[in-house]
């Protein structure tokens, strides 16, 4: 499961993952998501390279937007496949974090 | 494999396949392994591996998790059938205490939790993804069977 970050403008952040989010997969990236979310007020999760996600994935993804949404801040998942974003759908994690297809409009929603 | 070995192989009924893993939830690495291996020998559609994968992983985890709790040496046991075309079935096996997943009703939507609750959205995917599930108590543990329709290529 691969990782990278990127800072977009002070405080907004860009996380682009790639690889498959099942629990190995969960377990490699959760604590680089945690430190993440505590250090970002808006985040844009890039998940165009995610092939998988089981529900410890989704879990991956909550607890920083739990604590980003806490502080008031903006998270954003961006370009999930179709079977990824059915199993956001499915789970209900897309009314705490919009999924987007529009890089643009991601964007533009952290603002 | 030929298109016509792939048809024949689409088209087989009957047992599939089988693996036993053990108790750490490291053994589950296999899982996604076997399925591919199955998926390349019967022509399963990507769509339908993703499902199997998902809900393997769940029923996996939590008996790994929760049924066994941390227990060594312990088994469960995967078997992968096809009562007819079309139509898959993975059958979980397993020594622990009796529970019946289906019988509970899904916790809220991630969207609609409290704070400082995550989870239990196992049975939520589960039904969101199997075509069909079935519980049967066995005299010691538990048998699942999680049903997959694998419609034949156009």
């Amino acid at each position: 499961m691969g990782i990278q970050t990127e800072e977009l403008a002070p405080g907004i952040n860009k996380v682009i993952l790639d690889g498959s989010l099942d629990i190995a997969g969960a377990a490699a990236i959760d604590l680089r998501m945690n430190v993440i979310g505590g250090a970002s007020k808006g985040l844009l999760v890039d998940l165009q390279k995610v092939t998988f996600i089981g529900s410890m994935g989704l879990r991956a993804l909550v607890a920083p937007a739990r604590a980003i949404l806490g502080r008031k801040g903006k998270m954003v998942i961006f370009g999930p496949n179709e079977l990824v974003e059915q199993v956001l759908k499915t789970s209900g994690i897309d009314t705490m974090i919009p999924v987007y297809h529009d890089y643009d409009a991601a964007l533009a929603a952290l603002q | 494999m030929t298109a016509n070995d792939m048809d024949v192989a689409q088209n087989q009924i009957g047992y599939l396949g089988q693996l036993v893993l053990g108790s750490r939830l490291s053994d589950m690495e296999r899982l996604p392994v076997w399925v591919e291996s199955l998926a390349a020998t019967h022509g399963i559609a990507e769509n339908v591996k993703f499902a199997i994968n998902l809900c393997l992983e769940e029923v996996v985890s939590n008996v790994i998790r929760h049924g066994y709790r941390g227990k060594a040496e312990q088994l469960v046991t995967v078997q992968c059938t096809s009562p007819r075309a079309g139509y898959l079935v993975f059958t979980v096996d397993d020594d622990a205490a009796p529970f019946n997943p289906l019988a509970g009703t899904a916790l809220p939507t991630i969207g609609e939790q409290d704070e400082g609750q995550i989870g239990g959205q196992g049975i939520r995917l589960l039904r969101g993804f199997a075509a069909t599930l079935e519980y049967e108590a066995r005299p010691a543990g538990n048998r699942l069977h999680i049903g997959f329709l694998n419609p034949a290529r156009a």
